[in-house]
């Protein structure tokens, strides 16, 4: 298997089945830890951003997680039907600012964006779309 | 993730075990602010078997640390190293938190 599809919906409770699914394909293809732990961190960032803040509704709305090893590149793409969101347009957080001023908005995203080798997004219809890619070996 | 406590003198050493992320993350702030809430707290968190922490664990860190300080508490972090420390390192967290490099230094500095 060099693809895995999981939907979940927008409830923290279910991150879980996520952080297995990438677990599974790790396993399956022998994925160096450091590779699997940066993708769990950089996906936990991006469904916690989208759970807390691309929904005006208290509805329950679904999120699409797609995994595929291909060549060099473990990639996700993850798709959520919230308010338009790129990520890679929002502001860094100041991670210099001491402790009593310290926020920890942005602090995910500057994760995503350091520990992924590549990230992309798009609009596409109503829904957000998010490619997060990590090369295998350096 | 797995949470497991001893008491070392005044101390309580807090390990945590595997991973801590949006999913876990809420148990482990409950426990601090819970051990937080009684006067002159000592806590040390060993991270040492910690695999990855994603920015809501550094969340509930912020809380206990900010916490610890209101309280006159002590709250020192040690066994951080490998993938955990590039990212305490990553946010810019390493000169946030009291940090020891071993147990036995966490140990003596919340003492």
């Amino acid at each position: 298997m060099t693809q895995a599809e999981t939907t979940i919906r927008n409830r923290r409770g279910e991150f879980g089945r996520v952080v297995e699914a990438v677990d599974r394909l790790a396993v399956e293809h022998h994925l160096a830890p450091e590779v699997v732990m940066d993708m769990q961190v950089a996906l936990d960032e991006v469904l916690a951003n989208i759970v807390d803040y691309a929904y005006s509704d208290d509805a329950e709305h679904e999120i699409r997680i797609r995994l595929n090893i291909h060549g060099n590149v473990l990639e996700a793409t993850i798709e959520d039907d919230g308010m338009p969101f790129n990520p890679l347009e929002s502001t860094v957080a100041d991670i210099h600012a001491p402790l009593r001023q310290r926020r920890i908005g942005g602090v995910g995203l500057h994760f995503v964006k350091n520990l992924m080798s590549e990230v992309r997004y798009n609009r596409v219809g109503d829904r957000n779309r998010l490619v997060l890619r990590k090369r295998l070996t350096d | 993730m797995d949470l497991r406590e001893e008491q070392v003198g005044g101390v309580t050493v807090v390990q945590v075990k595997g991973r801590l992320d949006s999913t876990t993350s809420p148990v482990l702030g409950e426990r601090l602010t819970q051990m937080l809430g009684a006067a002159k707290a000592r806590i040390v968190v060993d991270f040492s078997q910690l695999e990855y922490i994603s920015s809501a664990g550094f969340r509930v860190l912020l809380q206990a640390a900010k916490r610890a300080d209101e309280n006159a508490a002590r709250l020192v972090l040690c066994g951080v190293s490998g993938k955990v420390r590039q990212l305490f390192d990553l946010g810019g967290f390493l000169d946030l938190f009291s940090i020891a490099a071993t147990r036995d230094e966490g140990i003596a500095a919340a003492n």
